[in-house]
């Protein structure tokens, strides 16, 4: 089906489109990667900020990475190609559904931020913040897959 | 000055299981060829996007009165949808939808099928409506409807085999869909009923 899956993020249950994210991304990853001239560096992996992540700690990372991407990363991202800005347009809009849904996890107390989560989400925005800023929105919209995989 | 074109009217959507159609009125210019360009925003540009607006380059400069923006709607969010139209150097203002549209208010049919009976295996094929489509297929031995078994189809490749009937007994099925990225249902389907092997095999 459209790959719409249940993300079990500790207590936290969303169900999640992700097969509609990755389709869209999918279809202009080697254009995003493309402007993205800095390869030594990785906004998301770098040192190791997704990997190991106690499962209590799951759900408000990605939250935290929700955030992120609809706050700080998709507005930067804006390009001369009209068929790349609608799919970013989709991406964009499917994250602010599911930021909607963790939010409510949120509300509910299902999301808890613990000391962990904290460390890895400030790695990431100090990864973020070393480099300009259209220059870290390319880059982090072009490791949306890495948040994906790392995801499911 | 040229006199300003009058903006698109009695704009709407048609949607059908998850396909996505916005339509309008023609807009008549005697002689003229009048052409139109579609653009949408979804709640992201709203929201954080300072209220841009995206153009859709399939319905740019057409001639016809409909637009398919299943393709851009890949999100349940409210979108806002606009059209404008163009006669040589003249343009019209936008003529906007009323109300958003958010696909969760798609109408969705209940799914063609087709019920075959097999010897004893009771097989059923499915319309196949695009990868957002899950089917919820019911079926029962005639006179049995107290003991109806459910299957649920996630994926639909060829045939689905339901069941081993027994010799002569009568099958029914009804089908409906199930539309995760909304979590909604269509109505069931009609009922189409099939006699296992051990008498003709009719449709009943």
């Amino acid at each position: 089906t459209a790959g719409n899956k249940i993300f079990h993020l500790g207590p936290c249950r969303v169900s999640m489109s992700t097969a509609e994210i990755r389709s869209g991304f999918t279809a202009i990853k080697a254009n995003i990667q493309a402007r993205d001239p800095i390869r030594t560096l990785s906004i998301l992996s770098h040192p190791h900020s997704l990997h190991k992540v106690k499962s209590s700690d799951r759900c408000c990372i990605t939250h935290h990475l929700f955030n992120f991407y609809v706050d700080k990363v998709f507005k930067h991202c804006k390009t001369e190609d009209s068929y790349v800005n609608r799919k970013i347009s989709s991406i964009a809009n499917s994250f602010l559904s599911v930021r909607r849904k963790l939010g409510q996890c949120h509300e509910q107390n299902k999301c808890m931020c613990g000391q962990e989560s904290a460390e890895k989400f400030k790695q990431i925005l100090a990864n973020y913040e070393g480099l300009n800023v259209t220059s870290a929105a390319m880059k982090s919209l072009g490791e949306l897959d890495i948040l994906l995989d790392w995801m499911e | 000055e040229d006199a300003l074109l009058p903006a698109p009217q009695n704009i709407s959507i048609l949607s059908t299981n998850m396909k996505h159609f916005l339509t309008w009125s023609p807009v008549i210019v005697q002689g003229e060829t009048v052409r139109y360009a579609v653009e949408f925003q979804g709640e992201y540009e709203r929201e954080y996007a300072n209220e841009s607006w995206i153009p859709i380059c399939e319905c740019s400069l057409i001639t016809a009165t409909v637009c398919n923006i299943t393709e851009d709607i890949s999100a349940t969010v409210a979108y806002n949808l606009r059209v404008r139209a163009d006669v040589g150097t003249r343009r019209s203002e936008w003529g906007t939808l009323k109300g958003f549209f958010n696909r969760i208010t798609t109408s969705l049919t209940p799914p063609l099928m087709k019920v075959i009976a097999d010897g004893y295996h009771l097989l059923v094929e499915l319309e196949d409506m695009g990868p957002a489509f899950q089917f919820c297929v019911v079926y029962w031995k005639k006179g049995q409807e107290s003991r109806m078994q459910q299957k649920v189809v996630k994926e639909v490749s060829s045939v689905v085999h339901l069941d081993t009937m027994e010799a002569g007994s009568d099958y029914c099925v009804k089908a409906q869909t199930y539309v995760e990225a909304i979590n909604r249902s269509s109505s069931f389907s009609q009922t189409q009923c099939v006699r296992a092997q051990g008498g003709r095999s009719m449709w009943l």
